[in-house]
Parts: C-alpha cells; structure tokens; sequence
C-alpha cells in the first residue's frame, strides 16, 4: 500500500465517521433525543420524519459504506464503496439545496409579487445549513480522486 | 441453394471474424457501482436513498415551487375572485355547477367544475406529475430500474410477482391508467390480475399525492405506511388464492450511463401528453357530475344509507361518503373535500386511506375494462372485501391504540 492509498484511507474513515454521527445525530434529534440541534451555522431541526429520520439513514447509510471502504481505500472494490458513500451525501446535500431553490423562488404567500426579490432569493441560501451541506465540500476530495483517477493503485 | 455444412461453418467464421472483436475485460468504476447496487445489502441502502431523492425533489418542485409559490396564489387571488365577479347569479345550478360556493376564498373549498377543478388538474397535479415522469424517465434511461427490478424480485416473488412488476408500480404513483398497462410486462393473468387488483388499491396516483401533501401533509406518511402493509397482506393473500403460475425470469441489466436527453424530452411529453387527455377530462367532469349528484340529493340519501357501516365499522363520520363517491371519478378531489371535514387526525388517515383503497377512479376503471371484464368484476370483488376487511382493521387499530 503506498503512502498516496494510506492519506486516502485515513481521510476517507475520517469523514465516514463524522458523516455517520451526524446521521445519528439526526435520528436522534428527530426521535426527540433534543427539541432541535444547532451550533453556529450547523443546524438539525428534527421537526419533519422524511427530512431527519429517513434523511438520517441515508447519512447513517454513507458513512458506513465510507467506512466499509477504508481498507485498502486504493482498490477498485474499495473505493467504489467510498464513492457510494460519498452519493449518499450529495442526494441528501443536493435535495436540501433544491428544497431552498424551490422555497426562494417565489415571493411568499403574503406577497403581492410572484417573484422573490434578488437580495429574498439570495437570502434563501443563508446560514444555518444542514449536515449533509457542511460535509459537501468535504466529499469532493473523493469526486476530485474520481475524476483525475488516482484512486486505482492498480494502475499504477 | 442451401449451403454443405462446411462452407455454412466457414461463411459463420468469416462474419464472426468480421464482426466480432475479443480482448480482456479490465473491470471499470462504472462496473464495481453496478455490482454494489444489486447486491442486496448496499443495493438496498442505495434504494432507500433513490427514493429519498425522488420523493424530496417531488414534494420540493410540484409542491413548494410550483403548487404553493405560484399556482395557489395565481387561482386564489386572481382566477377565482375574477370568476366570482363576473359569473351570473350566484344563487343559480350553473354557479354552484362550474363556479361553487359563492363565498369561498380559495379554489380548494369552491368545488366549482372552473376553480377546484381547474386547479386541482392544471395548478395541482400536473406538475406533481411532471416531475414524477421526468424522475422515472432518468431513472430508467440511466439503468437504475432495472437494477431495482432485481433487488425487489426476491420481495415481489412472496406476494407472486417479478422484480419488474417494479414498473407497474412505480408508475402507479405517477398515474394508475399507464400503470394498469404496464402490467403486460408481467408473464401470467395470475399475476397480471394481482398487479392490477393492488394497483388499483393499494398505489395512490401521482395526483392524489399531489393533494395531500397540499391539504393534509402531516398525516401522508402514516398513509402510506398503512397501504404498503396492505400491499404486503393483501398480495401475500391473493398469490394463495388465486389459481396460475409464477414463473421465473431472467432480467438483463445493463451498464450505467447518461440518459439521452433528447429520449427523456420525448418519453416525458408522450407520457405528459397522455395524462392530460386521458386524466384532466375525468376531473373537470368529476367535479360536474359529484355537484350534480349533490344538487339530486343522491350523495345525501347515500350518507344516511352508509352512516351505520361509515360511522360504527370504519370509524370516521358520515360526511366522508360525499368524497368517497367523488373518488370514483377522481381520488385527489376527493382528498380535497375530505380535507374540509371536521375529522380528528386518526380519522383523517382512515377515511384518506379509505378514499386510496376505494374504487379506482373511472379512468383506471375503464383501461382496467379493456383488458378483460372477467378481470375487472373479479378485481372489484377484490376491491369490495378488501375495503371492507381492511378498513374495519384500521378502525380496530385505532381503537387498540387508543386514538380511534
């Protein structure tokens, strides 16, 4: 295993274990385990059992595979499990920022316009974010190993 | 002139060695993700997590974008006090019959055919649907589905089915009348009939979705919870009882890759297309033939013909037959009017549940007639039990549960 595989393995338990606690955290809180989690720009409400619960398993369900990819993270088989978790995180991340595109489009039932001001749509995407949106750009190491194709010691 | 055996090998070699090509296979990305999402371990997880996708994209583009940020505002403030203002006499049948209640202040509790009508096909579901056939358009053009087809084989194969019978399905919850068709993909009329029997009970349509994640979006997922156990019961059961054969097929799965756009632009407007001519005609008249039934006074002798069986066995009030003969003609206005009802939550999720188990609305009736009348009256015999066993369970739950 060369020292390239090993960076790669080490980083790669790192984040599948962080993104495994947060989708405990997210059960948790949706369980009522808290009335809703939040520190500085990190916030887990709870409130909605798709949103948290179901949304909770599928990060619960990334960092295990991130985890099941570790050893000898450099193989084909192993860091397509590692690419797997790493899906997991972008559908949750993806579909929680499409949820605020879709909710900072239009004005708002009060207003009398349809469309959202410039400074309304940008607010839309401010602070707290999810979990999954903070460890998004965490997960693109693994899509920049994907595309340069780095990953697969076996070519080397 | 036939050819000797020899010169026949001879002419097969010289066009395999023209048109066949060898080399070693080196194993690609593409291939270890394709492997991994069968295997039913991850394979599972991945589904759990496609699903998660379809139904947040669903819910944040039909209801949150398009139903809630524009069409509400669009048919309540402008659609419908223009139709108000300017539609003769209110007191007349044609006010109650294409415009409804005078005094409504948004197009869910008109009931008119011109505001609920309109809105619940234009401003409603059309856009649920949409982007419920763009999802299934990409799914299946990226080789997802057939992938899912073979994860689910083992689950469909105890309640008598195939893995396939995942397009049936899925399309169901789109819209039940392509489903109904899509059932041909099955093998036997056993379980065709089977297909088709839990369709029609047991999937809501795209449409019906649509309007309770609108009107009553906190009960949606005990719903649904209640029809897939349904699904699960109610299969197992008529696989025993049903007579014919189950056989086994082989499903070719092939490689991941990008969808065509230009196929998913083509599969999506046909499907579009057809939804619009053969479900938004039912809607409109939908609502013309429940409101002239109201007017006969036909859907109130039928309330207090059906109060004790409403009332005592399934546990909800004698109101909701109103909106269970509006599900004949379309499941999501019935949703609506059983969102105007006072009702306690668990009474919701059972009449709501009811409205899905009930008869399928008379577009799926009619597909489901072309293919076999046999097959249509043994299904509604089906239909008939079914609601019957199944809703006064539901009722007992609640009752067990302390709820009900």
């Amino acid at each position: 295993m060369n020292q390239n595989s090993t960076t790669l393995s080490l980083y790669i338990g790192l984040l599948g274990l962080v993104t495994l606690a947060f989708g405990l955290a997210d059960i948790l809180v949706w369980a009522g385990a808290s009335p809703g989690f939040s520190v500085g720009i990190l916030e887990i409400a709870g409130d909605d059992f798709f949103r948290w619960a179901w949304g909770g398993a599928v990060m619960v369900f990334g960092g295990l595979f991130m985890l099941g990819g570790v050893k000898s993270a450099g193989s084909l088989e192993q860091f397509g499990k590692a690419v797997l978790g790493a899906v997991m995180v972008w559908i949750i991340a993806g579909t929680d920022i499409f949820a605020r595109l879709c909710e900072s489009i239009p004005a708002g039932e009060e207003a009398s316009e349809f469309f959202n001001s410039v400074a309304g749509f940008v607010g839309g995407f401010a602070p707290p974010y999810s979990p999954a949106i903070l460890l998004l750009p965490f997960t693109l190491v693994i899509l920049y190993f994907l595309v340069t194709g780095r990953f697969d010691e076996t070519r080397e | 002139m036939a050819l000797p055996v020899q010169e026949r090998w001879d002419l097969v070699d010289a066009i395999a060695r023209k048109t066949v090509t060898t080399g070693t296979h080196r194993q690609t990305l593409g291939d270890v993700l394709g492997d991994l999402t069968v295997r039913p371990l991850t394979g599972i997880s991945v589904a759990v997590a496609v699903l998660y996708a379809f139904w947040s994209i669903f819910s944040s583009f039909a209801g949150a974008l398009v139903t809630d940020g524009f069409m509400v505002k669009a048919f309540d403030n402008y659609w419908l006090p223009w139709l108000q203002e300017v539609w003769p006499d209110p007191a007349s049948i044609h006010y109650f019959l294409f415009v409804g209640d005078p005094l409504a202040e948004n197009c869910f509790e008109a009931f008119g055919m011109l505001t609920s009508g309109l809105f619940v096909s234009i401003g409603v579901v059309l856009p649920a649907v949409l982007i419920f056939y763009l999802m299934m358009t990409v799914l299946e053009d990226s080789g997802y589905l057939p992938r899912l087809a073979v994860l689910m084989d083992t689950v469909f194969h105890r309640i008598g089915l195939h893995g396939y019978a995942i397009v049936p399905a899925i399309l169901g919850l789109g819209c039940n009348v392509p489903a109904v068709t899509a059932t041909r993909v099955l093998e036997t009329r056993k379980q065709r009939f089977i297909m088709m029997s839990l369709l029609a009970i047991f999937i809501p349509c795209g449409a019906q979705i649509g309007v309770m994640l609108e009107v009553i979006p906190e009960t949606v997922g005990w719903v649904m919870l209640y029809l897939v156990i349904g699904f699960g019961i109610f299969g197992f059961v008529l696989d025993r009882i049903i007579p014919g054969s189950n056989p086994e097929i082989l499903i070719d799965v092939p490689p991941y890759h990008w969808p065509l756009w230009d196929n998913v632009a083509k599969k999506l407007m046909n499907r579009t297309k057809s939804f619009l001519k053969d479900a938004v005609p039912f809607v409109l008249f939908g609502v013309l033939i429940v409101n002239v039934l109201y007017l006969a006074g036909i859907i109130g002798a039928l309330a207090d013909l059906l109060e004790p069986l409403f009332v005592i066995w399934f546990g909800v009030p004698k109101e909701t037959v109103g909106p269970l003969v509006a599900a004949f003609l379309r499941k999501d206005l019935a949703v609506a009017q059983l969102s105007a009802i006072a009702m306690t939550p668990y009474q919701m999720i059972t009449s709501v549940v009811l409205v899905s188990i009930y008869f399928p609305c008379v577009a799926t009736f009619v597909v489901m007639l072309r293919e076999g009348w046999k097959e249509l009256a043994a299904a509604v015999a089906v239909l008939v039990a079914t609601v019957f066993i199944y809703g006064g369970l539901i009722h007992a739950v609640g009752i067990l549960m302390g709820v009900a």
